[in-house]
Formats: structure tokens, sequence, C-alpha cells
């Protein structure tokens, strides 16, 4: 029965036929019940029609048969008799059939039999008698018979009970009628039933139908989009329980799926295979790579890859690769062409498929043994028609028709794969050659470089040798002459010398005694012309001569300042050390200073340390100049707030950090601290020297030379002190003046400036420790200084500057060193000089300048190529990255900004000016 | 010279002589291994034997084992010869193209880490350590910088604490710093004297030099930056590939890497590393 095949038509028409006889079955139910119906309803009419005739055929009888007795009674003609005897004779018929109609009704036959028993009665007891009295004529007989009268008891009973019976019978009738209409009622609704049920089952048939047809399509159809779906497992099959035209759609479909699953597959595994050659660069891995991907996809047990060596004769197969091969059973190493299946293969680029090879050498080994393959199979990859590879594999199972296609589809892929490791490799093999030929490329370069470096060290130390003998035997030659006339020269010089500082002493001596003189000439009279005891002066002259007074005044303290400087930097400047009562210090400092303070509504105080120690071994004018210039700015530059003072003992670290040579001694800590305009980080350097303000504007608004700043600092060096500045502008700053105690100094001391600097230049490069002996520091200087005499010593320098001022003071700090210096004021200048003078050794070049500035200089310089090597410093203004990338491209060598840090320049010269290794 | 050798040993013909070079060349490394523990073995041979052919020339010797039987029994001159196998060829701001790549591809990077660690390894007179300070200090960085310079040469690296340049290679110096794209005044950095340019302390104050042997010692911190230019030149690629390995392991994860404009990263190492400048050999390592 399972195996029957029920297609869509003959489940279409089982459906419609069960319903067909559905409908047939209740037509018949429902016209049965209509017969059945129908007939009783015949019956039901005939019989209570008969019934109710013979109860009224049964009184007529007796109602005859009374009026017949009496018609004979009382005429006793034979005529009236007769309807008495015909109904004597028909009533017990009619009662008999009424008595059969009514057999199933006990209660009515009952009725009946009763009625029977009362006309029986009647006629034996009224009817018989009278009769027969009549016919005796008994009158006499009659007449009492009437006056008892039973009979006509009788007839009334018979007549009551006739109607009862009568009754009866037409409430029975009714009551039939009634049940036929319920019957027929009941007829309809089984009816409606019937078409409901018959509808019902009608429906569950089709849906039935319907469905398994439906059901299946739709199996069909969401197997078939599921598979269409991104995801698209090829390998969903549809399946369909179903015996009938949509298996076979189905099972076609499965078909071409399993087809497709096949194609998709091959497609697959190839995309696999191709993608793994991706990345690898050399055949071993490709090959090993290869059997590992391939041989689970055939299923293989076992796999040897061999590639082809060499070219013409000399061509070779040799094994690169294997797959779950073991020990020496790994095949031949390698084959010539045509040598073995293998080199057959190659040879005739054929694809060999051995099944069942039971003598085949081949054992796969397993943990527990051994098993031999059953299939084999050898293929060749080409490339371009040549053979590249030849792979086996060996498997327990057969070979499929699938695993072959994907063979025949991977060997052109695989063939291009194996080429292109190949190229790779080559391409490989070849860059890291040039990479190992690049680096030895770069070692040679360094090795000749330092050849180069060394060779060229070694001449320059020949020819220094060379010059250095040429010298010394010119030197000797002229030494003996030289020495005679040195020594004449030299008692000269020193003479020369000896009066010449006396001059120089005597004259600063003497600029001051001189200037000093008509100043003072001045103060005084214009003290008491400000002061107009005469009355002879109105306000504004007396005001006027208040102005030259405090003018002179202000020129005396310059005078001062300059003699100070100058004597400090001639190396005159005289240490008067001495014990220094620290008390005193803020008594005269208030006393100074308190007018000045309580003028500009500033407050000012002065606090020193309890734990200060009463006396310090300094220069006690040198102290208070210092500290009067410190305190006399600081009231200055301050508008509103305060100026503090604070005297304490200075913090070892601080010490160590500033001053670490004095680091045993006792050094004071003195603070001045304002609320002042305070001085921007990049100008705090600047302040200190010579000339120098924060800017000009500050210049103008403050008055003052900016000398005074410069003289505490050479004095505080005298002193062997140091001047720290924290400020912060618009906030104030402050001046902190480390002083050390020194008791074991002589008392009167002159101070070489040039020691006291160099050494000042040496802390800060050298460790404490070196310093702390003073002839090293000696050694050191002197050495530095006569190396410098050489460096320096007649170089040629043009100095290209617009600016007096600055030409002024490079000049001499240049001519300080021994160098020549040309000035040039602008660049036509400039150019004009080296027109004539081509051997400067380096130029100093501004950039802002008139008529030509510095940058077209240069260009122009760069562009002669009698002097276009000179080296050229450019002094730019502004150390803005456009400024001196501009400087760059016009060919400056290098650049500095100005204002010039001094050591820094000379750091500068000293590299332009060294003869440079040459690579 | 090698006229000289090969005509000492005129009996053997060309193919054994230079096998015969080789196995002297061989025998010298191992000697200077075993007793002084510099291992010079896996060095470019090719240099190596132009080194000592320059030594053998200055000292007057013929064959490769009499300089051996020197560096064995003669005090000190394992330290000459020591000095010629380390070139010292370096320059401030040497490949100033490469510096300008560093300021612009690589300190961006640099500048979120809360402290910078780099190796200088190789840094020989320290040239390009001072180079790579200044380029940090004018990026605001020096700070937070520490710089481990090291070299397998003690004496250089003395002469690289000190921060002194000859004056006479300065303004070579000067030159590579402004085509490099320094920002401030060159001379700014240092002071003078005879013949020296002496940087400040302040440029050398967070530079930790020691000596450090690229063939035998081990890494010693992860760093974000690693300077070898123009080291692994003199290596063979058995040694190069141990200091890349090296290299790698001390490297903090998204670190750079740069070598010598002629280096390249060895091809077991390259997926490790991403390019950042292909032509300065600037890499940085791949978080993997």
């Amino acid at each position: 029965m399972r195996n029957l095949r029920i297609n869509i038509k003959w489940k279409i028409l089982i459906g419609y036929f069960l319903i067909i006889c559905c409908v047939g079955t209740s037509i018949l139910v429902v016209s049965n019940r209509i017969s059945s119906l129908q007939l009783e309803i015949e019956t039901i009419t005939s019989r209570d029609i008969e019934i109710h005739n013979l109860i009224t055929t049964l009184r007529y009888n007796a109602v005859s048969m009374e009026t017949s007795q009496r018609g004979f009674v009382i005429t006793g003609t034979e005529i009236y008799l007769e309807p008495y005897t015909r109904g004597k004779a028909e009533w017990e018929a009619n009662y008999n059939t009424l008595y059969q109609y009514l057999s199933d009704d006990p209660s009515s036959r009952k009725s009946l039999e009763e009625i029977k028993i009362t006309i029986q009665n009647w006629i034996s007891e009224a009817g018989e008698p009278t009769i027969a009295m009549r016919k005796a004529n008994n009158t006499q007989g009659i007449i009492d018979f009437f006056n008892e009268d039973t009979g006509k008891q009788q007839v009334d009973d018979l007549r009551t009970q006739l109607e009862t019976l009568r009754q009866k019978e037409i409430t029975s009738t009714r009551d039939h009628i009634l049940d036929l209409k319920n019957r027929n009622d009941m007829l309809i609704i089984s009816l409606y039933l019937m078409l409901i049920i018959v509808s019902i089952i009608s429906f569950i048939i089709v849906s039935y139908v319907s469905g398994t047809i439906v059901k299946t399509i739709k199996d069909v159809v969401k197997t078939i989009s599921e598979i269409a779906s991104s995801s698209g497992d090829l390998s969903t099959r549809i399946k369909v329980n179903t015996r009938d035209e949509i298996k076979d759609l189905a099972e076609a479909t499965n078909h071409l799926l399993s087809n497709l699953n096949d194609q998709y597959w091959i497609q697959e595994k190839v995309a696999e295979v191709a993608t793994m050659n991706q990345g690898i660069n050399d055949i071993p891995t490709l090959a090993k790579s290869f059997l590992t991907k391939l041989a689970p996809m055939l299923d293989a047990a076992y796999g040897v890859f061999y590639i082809r060596t060499g070219t013409g004769d000399q061509q070779r197969l040799v094994k690169s690769a294997s797959y779950a091969a073991f020990g020496d059973e790994a095949g031949h190493a390698s084959f010539r062409l045509g040598e073995g299946l293998i080199g057959q293969a190659a040879l005739e680029k054929r694809t060999f498929l051995l099944n069942a090879a039971p003598d085949h050498k081949v054992s796969l080994q397993t943990g527990l043994g051994k098993l031999e393959p059953k299939s084999i199979l050898i293929i060749p990859f080409e490339f371009e028609g040549k053979v590249e590879a030849i792979v086996e594999f060996a498997s327990v199972e057969s070979f499929t028709s699938q695993h072959l296609k994907l063979l025949e589809q991977l060997e052109s892929h695989f063939g291009v794969a194996i080429n292109n490791v190949q190229g790779r490799m080559e391409v490989e093999r070849l860059l890291s050659e040039s990479q190992v030929l690049t680096e030895e490329l770069q070692t040679q370069t360094e090795e000749l470089q330092t050849q180069s470096e060394e060779l060229q060290m070694q001449q320059e130390e020949m020819r220094m040798t060379t010059e250095h003998l040429e010298e010394q035997n010119l030197f000797a030659e002229q030494k003996t002459k030289e020495l005679e006339k040195a020594k004449e020269e030299l008692e000269t010089y020193s003479e020369q010398l000896r009066r010449s500082s006396q001059y120089k002493s005597n004259f600063l001596a003497n600029m001051s005694h001189e200037l000093r003189t008509p100043l003072n000439s001045i103060l005084i009279l214009s003290q008491m012309l400000a002061e107009n005891e005469n009355n002879t002066l109105n306000s504004d002259e007396a005001g006027y001569a208040k102005v030259i007074h405090t003018s002179g005044n202000d020129l005396l303290a310059l005078i001062d300042d300059i003699l100070d400087l100058s004597k400090v930097e001639a190396g005159k400047m005289i240490l008067t050390m001495d014990e220094v009562n620290i008390s005193e210090i803020p008594e005269h400092m208030h006393l100074l200073f308190n007018p000045v303070a309580d003028n500009k509504n500033l407050s000012f105080d002065i606090h020193v340390d309890a734990n200060v120690p009463p006396v310090l071994y300094t220069d006690g004018q040198r102290l208070q100049q210092i500290l009067k210039n410190l305190l006399s700015n600081a009231i200055k530059f301050t508008e509103t707030g305060s100026v503090a003072m604070n005297i304490q003992n200075a913090d070892p670290k601080d010490i160590q950090k500033y001053i670490p040579d004095q680091i045993d001694k006792h050094v004071l800590a003195i603070s001045v601290s304002d609320t002042g305009i305070g001085i921007p980080l990049d100008k705090q350097q600047l302040i200190f020297e010579a000339f120098q303000q924060v800017d000009g504007e500050t210049n103008r608004q403050y008055g003052g030379t900016g000398l005074g700043l410069s003289i505490c600092n050479e004095f505080t060096k005298l002193l062997r002190g140091r001047i720290i500045l924290d400020s912060t502008p618009d906030k104030g700053s402050v001046f902190t003046l480390f002083v050390p105690s020194l008791p074991d100094m002589e008392k009167e001391q002159l101070v070489a400036r040039n020691q006291e600097v160099a050494a000042a230049v040496e802390t800060k490069l050298e460790p404490p420790a070196v310093v702390s002996a003073p002839d090293i520091v000696d050694y050191t200087v002197s050495e530095s200084t006569e190396y410098e005499g050489q460096l320096f010593k007649d170089k040629k320098i043009l100095l290209v500057e617009d600016d007096s001022r600055n030409i002024f003071a490079l000049v001499k700090a240049l001519e300080n060193k021994g160098m020549n210096v040309t000035v040039a004021n602008n660049g036509k200048q400039c150019l004009e000089v080296m027109s004539k003078q081509t051997d400067f050794d380096l130029i100093l070049m501004d950039i802002m300048m008139p008529i030509m500035d510095g940058y077209e200089t240069m260009k122009a310089i760069r562009l002669d190529s009698a002097i276009k090597y000179t080296p050229i410093i450019a002094l730019t203004a502004k150390a803005m990255k456009s400024d001196r990338d501009k400087c760059l491209e016009a060919g400056a060598s290098d650049y500095i900004s100005k204002p010039l840090n001094m050591d820094q320049l000379f750091s500068l010269m000293r590299v332009w000016l060294t003869k440079q290794v040459e690579h | 010279m090698n006229q000289a050798s090969h005509e000492d040993t005129e009996g053997i013909d060309e193919l054994s002589f230079s096998e015969l070079e080789q196995i002297e060349i061989g025998l010298l490394l191992d000697g200077i291994y075993q007793v002084y523990g510099s291992d010079f073995r896996n060095y470019l041979r090719s240099s190596l034997r132009r080194r000592i052919q320059h030594r053998m020339n200055l000292e007057g010797l013929s064959t490769i084992t009499s300089l051996l039987e020197k560096v064995l029994h003669v005090p000190g001159f394992i330290e000459k010869l020591q000095n010629d196998f380390s070139i010292k060829v370096t320059e401030m701001f040497r490949d100033p193209s490469f510096f300008s790549a560093f300021r612009s591809q690589v300190v961006p990077f640099l500048r979120d880490l809360p402290e910078i660690r780099i190796w200088h390894a190789g840094c020989a007179t320290g040239e390009e350590v001072y180079s790579m300070a200044i380029l940090l200090h004018e990026e605001g960085l020096l700070e937070k910088t520490k710089i481990y310079a090291t070299d397998m040469n003690e004496q250089v690296i003395q002469s690289a604490k000190t921060g002194k340049f000859p004056l006479k290679r300065m303004q070579t110096f000067t030159k590579n710093y402004l085509q490099a794209g320094g920002s401030k005044e060159f001379s700014s950095y240092y002071t003078t004297d005879a013949e020296h340019a002496m940087f400040h302390a302040s440029i050398k104050q967070n530079m930790m030099f020691a000596q450090h042997n690229l063939a035998t010692d081990r890494s010693f911190n992860e760093f974000h930056v690693i300077l070898c230019r123009n080291v692994l030149i003199y290596f063979d690629s058995q040694l190069q590939s141990r200091v890349h390995d090296l290299f790698f392991e001390s490297l903090a994860a998204q670190g750079f890497l740069t070598l010598g404009n002629m280096e390249s990263i060895v091809s077991l190492h390259k997926s490790q590393y991403e390019d950042v400048n292909t032509s300065e050999r600037i890499f940085r390592k791949i978080i993997v």
C-alpha cells in the first residue's frame, strides 16, 4: 500500500467523489423521511375519518333502531320495523369494524365494549320485548313497558357514550396532527443539519487534498529559497513525503542541487587551494600545504609532490613534499622524465588513475598497523604546456569522478601558482642578493669614509708637523736676533706698560676728579639757587634750578657708575674686605629709601632673620652699592604695592646650585622683592649686561642708564657671590643676592676681572670639585686664552651693520679677541668692500639695513665666485622661523639672533673659523 | 698588503689561499671571543677582512695569524683592533631627511605617551644621540624622555658621554641641523673651547650611556623607539636576524624601529611591522 503512487489528479478525484457520496446519502435519507411522513399523513387521515364515520353510523343505527321500534310499536306496521331490523343487522358489523380500528387503544376499546353492551341490552330489554309485545298486541305490556321505559335510559346512555367516544377520537386525531407537525419540523431541522455536515465534510476533504498538495509545494519552495538565500547551503536536500508529481519535481531539483553542489565544491576547493597559494614564497612550503590541503579533499591517505627541476636533459622530478609518508617509504627521491609512472606522467602530461593496485609498494602507516591503498592517482601540473610538478595520491577508497574533476580544474591554477612561487623565489633571491650588495656597498662607503677621515687626519697631522718644523727653523733663526731685540724691547715695553698703566689710572682718577669738580660746583650752585633764600627767583626759575640740581645728581651717579664699571673692566677695582655689621644695613637703607618709597606711596620693609650672624666679611661698600642699586631699581619699577628686603642665611642647596665653589663658606641671601612691572623671561639674562634695559620704551619711561644691574652683577662676582632673578611680568621681581663671608681674604685686593669672569664660566661647565683648586682654573684659563688668541688672532672679520651702537660694541669685543674687523654700514658698502678685499674669514651680516638689506647682500655674495665660500653668520632681529628660513635661503651659513649673546657668538665664530674635515 | 701576503704564500693556489684566509679570520675571531669575550664571529666577513687588512697594513704584518699572535700576547692590542672593527662613521643629524621625517611622522605619536623610552643601539660617539635629544628638546618632549644609548665599544661610550665634538666637524653638523628642520639656533646648544664644541648639560640630562653588545647581550627594557642606523650592515644575516629578534622583543606595542637608509627588516619580521616612511626606513610594530 505504501508504495502505491497517488498523484494529484487522483487526489482531487477522490475528494470530489467523497463529496458527491455525502450529498447522495443525505438526499436519500431526506427523501426516505419525506415518503414515510407522507404515508403516515395518509394513514392518519383515512383511519381517523373512518373511525369518525363508524361512530356516527353506529349512533345512526342505534337511533334508527329506536325510532323504528317506536314507530312499530305505535303503528304496528311492519314497514316501520324495517329500519330496526336493518339496524340490528348492521350495527354489529359496524361495531366490529370500529373495534378493529380501536383495538390498539385499550381505553377506547373499553368504551366501545360498553357501547356494545348498552346496545345489546337495549335490544334485549327494550327493542325485542316491545316488538314482541306489539306483535302480540300486548298493548298493556307495551304501556307498562313505556311507563317504566328502561329503553330510553339506555338509548340516552348510548348517546352519551358515543359522544364521549367521538370526542375522544377527535382529540386523538388532533394529537396525531400535532405529532405530524412536529415530525415535519424535525425533518426540516435534520435537513439543515445534513447540509451543514455535508459542507463540513466537503471542506475537510477539500482542505486535506489541497493541503497535501500545497504543503509539499511550499516545502519545496521553502527549501529552494533557503538554498538560494545568502547562506546557501547547497548540501540541503528537498524532502518530500508524498508520492506525486511534486516529488518528481523535488527529485529533479535535488539532482540539480547535487550537481551544483559538486560544482560548487570543486570551485570552493579550487578557490581554497588558490588562496592557500597566496603568500607562499617557496616551493617546499607550497608543496607541503598543497598536499595537506588536497589530501583530505580527495580522501587520500598518502601523497607525494615532485617538482621539475633543471632544463633539457637534466630535467628531473624531485620530491619536495610528502603527506602521511612514513620513513623511507616516502617514495623515490627523484625521477627522470619517462622514468616510472611519475616520469611517464610528466612526459605524456597525462593523468594516471590506477584502481585496485594490490601490489603497490606503498603501505599506509597508521598507529595500529598498515593499510594497502586501493587506488592511486598521478597528476601532472602544467604551465604553458610544460609540466611543472607531478603529484601522486593514494587512497584506501576509490577516487571519485568528482575528485578527478577537481584535479582537472586545479591543474591550470596550480601550474600558474607554482610558476608564480618560483618567480617570487627568484625575485626574493635577487632582492636579498641586491640587499646584501647594497649593505656591502654601504659598509664599504663607511669604511672608505673612515679611511679617508683617517688619511685626512694623518695628512693634516703631517702638514701640521711640517709647518711646525718650518716655523721652528725660522723661529730658531730669528730667535737669537729677536731675543736680543726683544730683551731691549721688553725693557722698554715694561717701562711703557708701567707708565701707560699709570697714565690710565691717573687718567681715571683725573677724569673722576675733573668731572666731579665742575659738577660739584654745578650741584652746589644749583642747590643754592633752588633754595632761593633771597627770593630773587620766581617759582618757575626756582623749579629750573631744581631740575638742574637733580640732573646734575643723575649725571654724577652716572659718572660714578661708568667709573666703577671701567674700573672693574680695567681690573682696577679694589676690594676692601672688612667686617660688615648686618644690623646696620636696614637702618641705612631705611634712611636712604623711606623718603622715595613714601613719595611713591609704596610700603617698604626690611626683615632680618633672627639666626643671621651679626657680622659678614666682605667689602661693605660694594655690598651697599649692590643693595642700593637693587632697591632703587625695585622702587623705580614699582608703581603700586610694596618693596621689601629680606636678609637670611642661604639655603645650602641654593649655594650648591649657584655658587658651588663657596659651599664651605657662610653665605647670606639678601632678596629684594617688588610688585613692579617685572621682567619677561627672555630678557632676564640681558638686563645684567651693560646698557641694557628690558626695552627702549622702559628706558624712556623710567630713565636710567641700565648700568645699575651690570655693576651689581660685576660687584657680586668680585665678592664671589651671585645674583639670581625670579620675575613674572606684571607681577613683580625678586632679586636674590648670594654673598659669601670671606674672612680669609686679604684686606685689600686688586681683582683682575678676566680671571673672575673666566672662573664664573668654568663654574658653569665643570663639576665644582675640579674648580675648587684655584691653580687648575688659572691653568685652564690661560691655555684657553692662548688658544683663542691663535684661533681668533688676525682673523679678518667683515661686520655688516648699520647701528652704530652695535658696531661699537661688536668691534670692541672682536678686537679684544685679536680679530681685524672691517665695518660696512649696509649691503652695498659690504659688496664694495668685498670687491676690493676677498680674503675675509667670516662675515657677520645684519639683516635689517638701509639701501641694501642682508638677504640681498648674501644672495649677491653667494653669486660671486671669488667670495661665495666665505661663511656668513646672519644677525637676525627676531628668531622667527620664516626669518631664519629666509636667511638660510639667501645663503647664510648660520644665524644668531639679536640681542647677541657674546659667548654664543664666540662659540659660533669658533665653529665657523675652524677648518673642517671634509668627507 | 694583499699583494704581500699573496707572495708569501706563493705555493698555495688562489682558491686555497682565500680559504686559508677565511680559516685564519675564523681563528682570529674565535680567539678574540674566547679570550676577550667580544663576539665578532657573525660580523660581515668581507668588511672584517678589509678592517683586518687595514690593521695589518698599519702594523706591517703579513699574515692574519701574526695578527692573532699580537692580539693574544701584546697587551692593549685588542683595543686597537676592536676600535678598527667598530666603524664610527656618524655625524649629527646624519641624513637630515630622516630627522625631518622623524619630527613629522613619529613625534606626534610620542606626544601622548606619559614617558618616552628611546634606545639608540650602536650609538658610536653619540652624535645622533645628541641630535635626537636636541630634536626632542625642540619638540618639548625631552623632559619626559629617557634615551638609552649603547655601543659595544666602551671607549666610544666614554667619548659619547662627554658630549664633546670636534670643532672641525661642526659646520657639517650645523648644515645638517638646519636641513633637518631645527627650529632654534644650533649655536645655542653648545659652548666651545680650543678644539671642541661642548653640548649643554640640559641636553644631556636624560641620556644614559652603557656598553651593550648586540651580538651577545639581551634586551634590557621596553622601548617606544629603537634607533639602529647603519649598524646591521656590518652583521651577517644570522646576526641580523638575532638583532631583529632582540628589537622586536624590546619594542613596545606600536613602537618605532628606524634603520639606516640602506638597511631593511629581515623577511622573517617583515610582517610584524608596517611602513611609516619607506625611504627613511621608519617602521612601526603592528599589534598582533
